[in-house]
């Protein structure tokens, strides 16, 4: 039979942001798909070359704009590399409080859009993104921003917590770890949710290692691979903390592992609490100035574990600017596997697919 | 660890059955009388990173395509072959992956200008 070849987006209420997918179908299996993507290409990488170290964080946040923190954080810790910058633990757990509180809110906010587009009305929606609003009044108050945060200096943050903001986190968190009971309800128990999720784009571990892909697409092919603990930053160490790790690899797996991820992150956050009464040094960093002191490495490479996956940036120095800044996004790999994942089945199982792998298209571009 | 052109694909191979399974980013860096490809691999079981750097020439730039050990790699090679101007050898050309424009000159290169139209060369 000939195949059909139909065109989904580039603008498309399941394709999260400007994703243009063009699939091959035979009837309604899927041959073959073909991403295209681009539309939200700005070029990070070469304009941070024109700016100093110090100018770029806000470029930063707009790669990935559903966790601005994590790239903001990764960006700073590069430079912080370069020019080698040591952080004080204290600042260690404020940034590690502010990264897992920006990972739960990334992970509601997907929580959201997956219900939605597996057609559970807009319920599940809404709830994601109530609960997403609450940790972003958090982030906003220890900040001054609610979603481009620039809250990362060089060697700590821009300023001290708020006098009430540990009360107000743990009180969230405590609220939080009841909804996620109901979220299981809710979402779990409903048989459609699990037909569409259970079996549905399974990925074996020989091929998750093989095609690169990260973060809890990784995890829910039974990798235990998490930056936070196979390369720790700030003081994860220290922390008890376990990754969470499925085997199925199939869509439900991938949902079950960020579940897990954010009742893992309540606990990293009331545990960097408390560690942070004790810890030494200074929370504040330094104050933005456009001369920084001259880098010490000519090249830094530093990884961390954003909400979708592992980041990565590499950086070659020049005096006062980047020379080159390569950065490796997690959802750009992760999608680069979709044809490999979704080939054999059914049109309508592909958003499924897709909205377990979360995308975000402009942190695929960059 | 810098390595010769030639000897990339039998120094992947051999890191491959060494452990190496994973690969997580090809990138390059443009030091204008030359380019290094840069390729950073794993072993997640060893939970160690090697860099693999290969210099070449910006007059005569290619580089083997690794593919048939790394599946990841398609994109990333794609994204050199745009952005660099570095032929990949041994694939299957595709088409452009992030820029919708048919410009010329590649973007990520020292010597790409900015603000000029290449419409009507």
């Amino acid at each position: 039979m000939a195949l059909t070849r139909i065109n989904i987006g580039p603008v498309h209420p399941s394709t999260h942001g400007v994703a243009r997918l063009v699939v091959d179908l035979d009837g309604d299996t899927i041959v073959k798909i073909e991403p295209h993507i681009g539309y939200l290409h700005r070029g990070v990488e070469k304009l941070v070359e024109t700016r100093m170290y110090m100018q770029s964080p806000p470029y930063m946040e707009k790669i990935d704009y559903v966790a601005p923190m994590a790239m903001d954080e990764l960006y700073v810790a590069t430079v912080e590399k370069a020019l080698g910058i040591d952080v004080s633990e204290k600042a260690g757990y404020a940034r590690m409080i502010l990264l897992e509180l920006q990972r739960i809110a990334s992970h509601l906010f997907w929580i959201g859009s997956v219900t939605n587009d597996l057609g559970q009305s807009f319920t599940g929606f809404m709830w994601g993104f109530r609960d997403r609003d609450i940790i972003l009044r958090l982030l906003e108050d220890a900040t001054g921003q609610r979603m481009f945060y620039v809250n990362m200096r060089l060697g700590g943050i821009t300023r001290e917590f708020p006098k009430d903001f540990e009360e107000n986190t743990i009180k969230t968190l405590a609220y939080l770890e009841k909804r996620m009971k109901e979220y299981e309800n809710f979402i779990e128990k409903n048989p459609i949710f699990i037909q569409r999720m259970k079996g549905v784009g399974v990925l074996s571990i020989d091929d998750a290692i093989n095609l690169g892909v990260t973060g809890h697409v990784l995890r829910a092919c039974g990798v235990k691979y998490d930056v936070r603990k196979n390369n720790p930053y700030y003081n994860y160490e220290t922390l008890n903390f376990h990754p969470k790790i499925l085997s199925d690899g199939d869509n439900l797996s991938r949902y079950r592992v960020r579940i897990m991820e954010i009742e893992e992150s309540i606990r990293i956050i009331r545990d960097s609490f408390y560690k942070l009464q004790s810890a030494h040094g200074n929370m504040v960093g330094m104050p933005v100035k456009l001369v920084s002191p001259k880098p010490v490495n000519k090249i830094a490479m530093v990884s961390r574990e954003a909400p979708r996956g592992e980041a990565m940036m590499y950086l070659v120095c020049d005096d006062q600017k980047p020379y080159r800044l390569s950065i490796r996004s997690p959802t750009f790999i992760n999608l680069a596997a979709l044809n490999h994942i979704a080939k054999g089945h059914r049109l309508a199982d592909l958003f499924s697919i897709f909205a377990t792998l979360d995308m975000v298209m402009a942190d695929v571009d960059r | 660890m810098n390595i010769e052109r030639a000897a990339l694909l039998p120094t992947i191979e051999k890191m491959k059955q060494s452990g190496f399974d994973y690969l997580v980013k090809i990138t390059a860096v443009d030091y204008i009388k030359k380019i290094n490809v840069i390729y950073i691999l794993r072993s997640l079981e060893q939970n160690k990173d090697e860099i693999l750097e290969v210099e070449i020439d910006p007059t005569d730039a290619w580089i083997e395509s690794i593919m048939k050990f790394y599946l990841g790699a398609d994109w990333y090679e794609r994204e050199l072959q745009e952005m660099f101007g570095v032929k990949i050898k041994g694939r299957v050309a595709k088409r452009l992956l992030l820029e919708k424009w048919d410009g010329k000159g590649f973007p990520l290169r020292k010597n790409f200008v900015w603000n000029k139209s290449y419409d009507k060369e």
